[in-house]
């Protein structure tokens, strides 16, 4: 199979592409513009036969797109940051229509202050919307991710939209090898979308979405929602090897690296996997015996696979590229609480709270987590959120605020 | 702690009637609570209002389950199953009836704990008031009186309440007025002893997942609306008058329930059944053809369900 260079955006608009999506919302937003670019240029020479329509905002875009969805169209949308914050209310809105869309993220830092990179606030604050997520490490995977996206999405166990998330840069302007599964064997793997709970007719009317009163109703389809999302990791591991069959790439719930002998762990998710793998092999080269585990789905949460893949372990490190102020690590919480009940859980878990908004995570701040994490797990006391931000970095912080504050004035 | 229910249509005023009775049991010297619970409904609709009041703090909130004391507003709402009146009602229950009709003849088709008591409370406001609706602070006076409060709290609480409404002195006045008749016309009641009934542990349900078909927020039986009859919801209804009717189909555009046909004749005819008696299409009529009559007990509307 052919491979070449393109950017995770371009992958991502190849998923949607070869999914043979039949209606594209669109609202620009950087870092994720260039999919929907690439799909309406598409569209317009008739490479791809979807309808595109450009939207006044967001919210528009997550409306039409989920009301395209329920009269049985198969439609692909993709968003950013606060793009994602705007369209929110009507993502609780598709999952409980269980109209099962794909949504691409293109994550990218909150305002304010507003910035254009990465971290992963803006997908995680829709962790509780009903939408599954995946969250991929490479453009290759943001390809598949989206083929793989559609067939557990539809599935009847399932019904529920997926968010495929990408960083912003690292990801979605990279460029890299990528290829392209043959259209054919797609249409093998993923079979035409037919819901049976959905598709609006002139003939059939039904309304979706209706008003229920008094909380019985209401938990019992919330229920659904939950029970639906759970279904998705039984089906997300039949979908993952039916990929593999046929594509001869394996995607899991989650994914080990360099595990086997590990006594200390690192978690991470997204691109940011990436650099953390070479950590992890800098650090295999000193001598230390590290591992990194990278949370590919993070709804459903893989709870059984990460307790899996972590028990045992001397200290575990979760890294997460975002902070619920306050709080700390979102998803240091998470696996903290799958671990509470696993009786070989590790003698320390840490929280670590580093790469906001692109913040470079270099190679002297892995090295501090894992010194962090094995004193941790050799005192068995865990520690954090450690805030990741080096005294390098707080020099040149303390040049911009002169410069802010006026103290910094140009010679005449 | 004494824990009082109130059940009226919408428009009717047992939220306004709850407060002051939660006014007027907090002026008094109590620890209350009012809260009112609705949907999206208009003006017709069941709403219910809950008021409880006692020496120690209360550490219940939301729907009262099983009252005390029960204040019906609109007696058609006892024949209506869904607007659940005598749910956890006891035989030690004080039930309170908005109706011209006594108890005795309520009980000939209901099944009704041992204290009734029924005064034509709309009766009262359409005489003193004028107006067929606000019977809030007439409610609200019952309710204080069977629940033993001394009227000057009651008659304090009125005020505040009425006020905060907005309603001008007169009005104000008038309701006062009311009120205290009705405030006079009733006696305390003998409350239940609340005792508390043990329950054990619920039984759980333990979910299953269901295919989309049935576990989605969906309904695939169109036409289903007609199953509810919202007839009771009416106090007025309009009637026409067929010789001043110049068959302008405008009651039938302006109707929002659709429940106003046109005839051969081009005469609106009412579906009785389904028509809440909003009373827009008297409003929109400009020849008068379309009249509101007062609905009586035992009439059209409290047969509709």
């Amino acid at each position: 199979m052919d491979s070449q260079m393109m950017t995770g955006n371009l992958a991502a608009a190849w998923g949607a592409r070869l999914a043979d999506v039949d209606y594209i919302p669109a609202f620009p937003i950087t870092p994720q513009t260039e999919i929907v670019e690439t799909l309406a240029t598409w569209c317009e020479r008739g490479e791809l036969a979807a309808r595109f329509v450009s939207m006044d905002s967001e919210h528009s875009m997550m409306t039409a797109a989920g009301a395209a969805e329920v009269t049985g169209a198969r439609v692909f949308t993709a968003t950013s940051s606060q793009g994602l914050l705007h369209a929110f209310e009507v993502l609780y809105s598709i999952s409980g229509w269980r109209a099962p869309l794909v949504l691409v993220n293109v994550s990218r830092a909150l305002a304010a202050p507003i910035t254009l990179e990465s971290d992963h606030n803006d997908v995680l604050a829709a962790r509780d919307a009903g939408f599954l997520q995946i969250h991929a490490e490479t453009c290759q995977e943001v390809l598949d991710s989206i083929l793989m996206a559609y067939r557990i999405a539809e599935d009847e166990r399932v019904m529920l939209p997926v968010i495929v998330n990408l960083d912003g840069f690292t990801l979605s302007f990279t460029r890299e090898p990528v290829t392209v599964p043959d259209p054919d064997s797609v249409r093998r793997f993923l079979p035409p979308f037919r819901p049976f709970h959905l598709g609006f007719t002139a003939s059939s009317p039904h309304a979706l979405g209706v008003a229920v009163i008094g909380g019985t109703t209401y938990a019992y389809f919330r229920h659904q929602v939950h029970l639906a999302s759970r279904n998705a990791l039984e089906v997300h591991r039949e979908t993952a090897e039916s990929f593999h069959a046929l594509f001869g790439r394996r995607y899991d719930l989650v994914e080990g690296y360099r595990l086997d002998d590990a006594e200390d762990v690192l978690v991470m998710t997204n691109a940011g996997a990436s650099t953390g793998k070479a950590a992890v092999d800098a650090a295999r080269a000193r001598g230390k015996r590290v591992g990194l585990l990278r949370l590919r789905v993070i709804r459903p949460w893989p709870a059984d696979a990460i307790r899996q893949a972590l028990r045992g372990r001397r200290a575990v490190a979760v890294l997460d590229q975002n902070l619920a102020p306050g709080q700390g690590g979102i998803l240091y919480q998470e696996v903290a609480a799958c671990l509470y009940h696993e009786t070989a859980r590790p003698r320390a878990l840490c929280s670590f709270v580093g790469g906001l908004g692109g913040q470079q995570l270099s190679d002297g701040a892995f090295q501090a987590v894992f010194e962090q994490t094995a004193e941790a797990g050799i005192s068995g006391t865990g520690r954090g959120p450690v805030l990741l931000y080096s005294a390098e970095e707080h020099r040149e912080m303390t040049q911009l605020q002169m410069v802010a504050a006026g103290s910094v004035r140009r010679e005449m | 702690m004494v824990a009082v229910r109130f059940h009226g249509r919408g428009g009717q005023g047992a939220k306004t009637a709850s407060r002051i009775l939660g006014t007027a049991a907090f002026v008094s010297g109590y620890v209350a609570q009012d809260s009112p619970i609705y949907g999206a409904e208009r003006r017709g609709a069941p709403v219910a209002a809950f008021t409880r009041f006692g020496r120690d703090p209360i550490r219940e909130r939301g729907a009262i389950a099983h009252p005390d004391v029960l204040v019906v507003a609109d007696a058609s709402l006892l024949d209506d199953a869904a607007a659940h009146v005598l749910d956890g009602v006891t035989g030690q229950t004080v039930l309170f009836v908005n109706s011209s009709l006594s108890a005795d003849r309520l009980r000939t088709h209901l099944t009704l704990p041992e204290h009734v008591t029924t005064r034509d409370v709309t009766g009262v406001a359409l005489q003193q008031l004028g107006a067929r609706e606000a019977i809030s602070a007439l409610l609200g006076a019952v309710a204080a009186r069977v629940v033993g409060l001394e009227w000057e709290p009651v008659r304090s609480a009125i005020d505040r309440e009425l006020r905060d409404l907005g309603l001008a002195e007169p009005v104000l006045e008038r309701n006062l007025t009311a009120a205290r008749l009705c405030y006079d016309s009733v006696e305390p009641a003998r409350l239940p002893q609340g005792a508390v009934q043990a329950v054990g542990a619920a039984s759980l349900h333990h979910p299953a997942y269901e295919p989309p078909t049935k576990g989605t927020a969906r309904i695939a039986a169109a036409g289903n609306s007609v199953l509810r009859e919202t007839g009771g919801w009416r106090t007025f209804r309009p009637v026409l008058v067929a010789d001043r009717c110049n068959g302008c189909w405008l009651c039938f555009a302006y109707c929002p329930d659709g429940v106003i046909s046109m005839n051969r004749e081009d005469r609106p005819v009412v579906d009785y059944a389904h028509c809440k008696g909003c009373q827009i299409c008297v409003h929109e009529c400009p020849t008068h053809a379309l009249i509101a009559e007062r609905e009586q007990e035992g009439g059209v509307a409290w047969t509709a369900k």
